[in-house]
């Protein structure tokens, strides 16, 4: 074994054994509340940051860890899977250089999350002993799935190479699979936490005794699914996008050709992914918010259009970079793909789409207004603009959007590909027609959505949806069936990238990391002055629900603290990939192999 | 090496700088505690109708978030108060009002979908209590009273809240229309002195007007809209009617169409 798989295993036991000894102490918790509450302190206090500060920095970085080891090997499993069924063995190093960053990673996580145990515990003594009072069985079983998924871990990564040809490589994906269920599962548990906080069953009143609770109807809540989906997805987007931040940091400090060739490889597909899910991430938080609204109108209101309002504009901010960041990373790209530069031409149009689209979406309406506001406008909403900021303009904003980056991988799919099937040219102009047909859609029902009432209009968004969805699957199916033993017009030349096409895989790792850290902010500040919205107030001194000012100071601080934690991980990373010194390296090969040592005894 | 890595740096500490100030450079809103509400049993209706007022503006929005934009809720502001004992056959306006928050679903205003909340949920007897009195209030009799705040549950605790305003037996001449002026905020929305105004006329543009003109104006608002001032219609708020005893009101009129001197 290697010095560095000792230190890893090191790293993630004592992870471990922190945050699951921290948790099962902790469980106890619930205990304090069958004794005499009035005893003990409501709320504890942190140093300089407060007890909210320290909660609320503990916890999204441990959210940002726990979204990437989610994230991570749900790819790695379908990397790994292409490697396997297409023969490639590139997608399998790939997968594994994956893995390779979760181990580390996993880590992290569990110490943070025991950080988060601590603090609640610590902080906020007499929730957590309500929470655990009502969750207890469930913490139990957290900490029991924790670590049989550490074990499946130790076993994916380590038997990486053992079991890596034959039917011992479909086990080995079998245990990548069965680490992604465990993995599910644990934070399926974990939402429900959450979600129990921000949506608490109707029969859970303000006198409700936590014990009186049922388990499972308190998990089972308005939002703990729509969460459990919206999170699935976010998480792919995000260790997608950490994985490109990765390979364009190495593509960056690449010494040989061979290198930054993988290393752009690597960041195309931790981009397409990163991208690829996002696509469909609205649609999953139009369903979150759909449940928010149906669990509670105010709540929902206070969310789109009560002190929350502007966030949503900030919000639409982060998405246009992120769009215009990802299509601008496949545009250069195609400088590297022989006969790409066919599609030349049409980047500038969708390049207005996109620009128009984030202009529409980021325009602020139902808003909270002061009065040198409306002075200033000369009434409620702006007489021109307020036209563009309802949902109307922007679901066509956004599914415009959607449609333009997908066209954008589509061309970049093709860039270099002759279609050989005798209906190329007909498929070609189906996908066309395709795509065009649900731009139609898209439009007509959001000029429509101007002249009817508002309960009609948010139907329509379901039809802007399924025309958009169902036009990308049509072209995704046409496409694979054209492109069938179609012919090449070149190589890609991977490696031959600019190196400010790095820099865009930054900013969206970046951005994805700071939007994960506003959305936390958005789920958690609805329930404003309530621990568990409408049953448990919070009744310390930092009950007001901050500005998106101040709060978006501490959403930089926390990704600035995970970004630079993941540093180290990336740096660690490199240092367990070769020796040390040349002596070591000649060491490392000079000793026998237990086999060997055997057979010559 | 070095370069690449200081390259890195300055790419994601300039996008985390730009982000943060985008966020603090937006209009900032903090959703505040609301405060606990302590009245006792001798409480007067001009008590409870101004806690109501507070409770209905609301942190964040508070009531006005549906009820202010005329398509989510109905508009309750200057006539809820004279058509809530007409909605349902048998019910009083007080006990129409008070079910209407403890009870929505009970009676859902025609062409309007059941979206209210239980406000017994998040508010005490007595904040429920002094919210039926602001609605009450406009265009009706306020008709609560300290009775039924000790009739419920949680008891009213002794304490009165904040002074009524204390004009009741002036003459209008005694009254000091300026500092009214001020203390009603009417330089919020009016240019009045320093204050820039621009939602509604400037104070110095009402000299000489009717003083029948401007009396409706003031305890009427939707009545008349100044010219140039179409777009910002409704923005006046409907309370002053109640709010201002005959004395003040008089005082205000004539001030005002005295030039504010």
């Amino acid at each position: 074994m290697s010095g560095s798989a000792c230190h890893r295993r090191a790293y993630l036991g004592a992870g471990l054994v922190l945050a699951v000894f921290g948790l099962l102490a902790l469980v106890g918790a619930g205990e304090l509340l069958a004794q005499d509450a009035s005893q003990i302190r409501r709320y504890g206090d942190f140093p300089i940051i407060g007890a909210r500060g320290a909660i609320w920095i503990t916890a999204q970085v441990h959210l940002m860890f726990a979204a990437f080891v989610l994230g991570v090997p749900m790819f790695a499993i379908v990397v790994e899977a292409i490697g396997i069924f297409g023969g490639d063995k590139r997608y399998d190093k790939l997968a594994k250089e994956f893995t390779r960053l979760l181990l580390i990673a996993y880590s992290a996580t569990a110490i943070w999350g025991a950080m988060l145990t601590f603090a609640l515990s610590s902080l906020y003594p007499v929730f957590w002993a309500y929470l655990t009072t009502i969750f207890g069985p469930s913490m139990w079983l957290y900490a029991a799935l924790f670590i049989v998924e550490s074990f499946t871990l130790y076993l994916y990564y380590y038997g990486w190479d053992r079991w890596s040809a034959g039917k011992a490589k479909y086990g080995h994906w079998g245990l990548g699979i069965l680490l992604n269920v465990w993995g599910t599962i644990v934070m399926f548990i974990a939402n429900g936490w959450l979600t129990y906080m921000m949506s608490p069953p109707a029969e859970v009143a303000a006198d409700t005794a936590p014990d009186q609770v049922q388990l499972w109807s308190a998990i089972f809540n308005a939002t703990w699914m729509p969460i459990n989906i919206h999170r699935i997805l976010a998480n792919v987007v995000f260790g997608g996008a950490i994985v490109g931040m990765y390979a364009a940091y190495r593509f960056l400090a690449a010494k040989t050709d061979e290198e930054r060739a993988h290393y752009d490889w690597m960041g195309y597909i931790g981009n397409f992914i990163a991208i690829g899910a996002l696509i469909v991430l609205p649609f999953a938080g139009y369903y979150l918010g759909r449940e928010i609204y149906e669990f509670n109108q105010q709540m929902g209101i206070t969310m789109m259009g009560g002190f929350m309002s502007w966030l949503w504009i900030i919000q639409a901010f982060l998405i246009g970079v992120l769009f215009l960041a990802g299509n601008y990373y496949l545009w250069i790209g195609m400088g590297r793909i022989p006969g790409a530069e066919r599609f030349t031409p049409y980047v500038k149009y969708m390049l207005i789409v996109l620009v128009a689209g984030v202009i529409v979406w980021a325009t602020p309406h139902t808003i909270i207004a002061s009065r040198d506001e409306i002075a200033a406008m000369g009434g409620t909403h702006h007489p021109f603009l307020g036209a563009l900021g309802v949902m109307s303009a922007k679901n066509t904003a956004v599914n415009l959007m959607i449609l333009t980056t997908f066209l954008s991988f589509m061309l970049y799919r093709r860039a270099n590909k002759i279609p050989v099937v005798s209906w190329a040219r007909s498929g070609t102009i189906a996908q066309g027609a395709a795509l065009a047909i649900a731009a139609v859609v898209v439009t007509f029902y959001g000029v429509y959505g101007y002249f009817v009432t508002a309960i009609v209009r948010i139907g329509f968004s379901v039809y802007q949806v399924l025309a958009v969805l169902a036009a990308m699957l049509l072209v995704v199916v046409l496409d694979v069936m054209m492109l069938r033993g179609a012919q090449s017009r070149g190589e890609i030349r991977w490696g031959q990238m600019p190196a400010r096409s790095q820099y865009a895989l930054f900013v969206l790792a970046v951005t994805f990391t700071w939007l994960m850290g506003l959305m936390g902010f958005a789920r958690s500040g609805i329930r404003q002055h309530w621990h568990v919205y409408e049953v448990i107030r919070d009744a310390s001194v930092q009950a007001a629900t901050p500005a998106l000012g101040p709060a978006a100071t501490m959403i930089s601080v926390c990704v600035l603290i995970f970004l630079s934690l993941v540093a180290i991980i990336f740096w660690l990373g490199g240092l367990a990939e070769k020796p040390a010194h040349k002596d070591t390296a000649d060491l490392v090969i000079a000793v026998p192999s237990p086999a060997q040592a055997g057979g010559e005894a | 090496m070095w370069r690449t890595n200081l390259a890195v740096a300055f790419v994601v500490l300039g996008t985390l700088g730009v982000y943060t100030a985008v966020a603090n450079m937006i209009p900032q809103v903090q959703s505040d505690v609301p405060e606990e509400l302590v009245l006792s049993a001798d409480v007067t209706p001009e008590e409870l109708v101004a806690a109501g007022e507070i409770l209905f503006a609301g942190s964040g929005g508070g009531c006005t978030a549906c009820h202010g934009l005329g398509t989510r809720a109905p508009d309750l502001l200057g006539s809820i108060g004279s058509t809530c004992e007409t909605r349902e056959s048998g019910k009083s306006c007080k006990d129409y009002l008070y079910e209407a928050l403890v009870e929505p679903g009970a009676y859902v205003v025609e062409g309007f979908q059941a979206i209210m909340p239980d406000m017994s949920r998040t508010l005490s007897d007595a904040q429920i209590w002094s919210l039926v009195a602001f609605l009450e209030s406009q265009g009706g009799e306020v008709t609560v009273t300290g009775a039924d705040l000790a009739a419920s549950d949680d008891g009213p605790p002794a304490m009165a809240p904040t002074d009524p305003v204390t004009n009741g037996d002036v003459a209008p001449a005694d009254i000091d229309a300026a500092a009214l002026l001020q203390s009603l905020g009417c330089a919020a929305c009016h240019a009045y002195g320093a204050a820039p105004g621009g939602v509604g006329p400037a104070i110095s543009a009402m000299a000489g007007l009717d003083l029948d003109y401007l009396r409706r104006s003031i305890i009427d608002p939707a009545a008349d809209t100044a010219t140039g001032f179409e777009a910002l219609a409704g923005t006046m708020p409907l309370t002053f009617g109640e709010q201002l005893t005959d004395a003040e009101l008089e005082a205000l009129v004539t001030y005002l169409a005295g030039g504010a001197e």
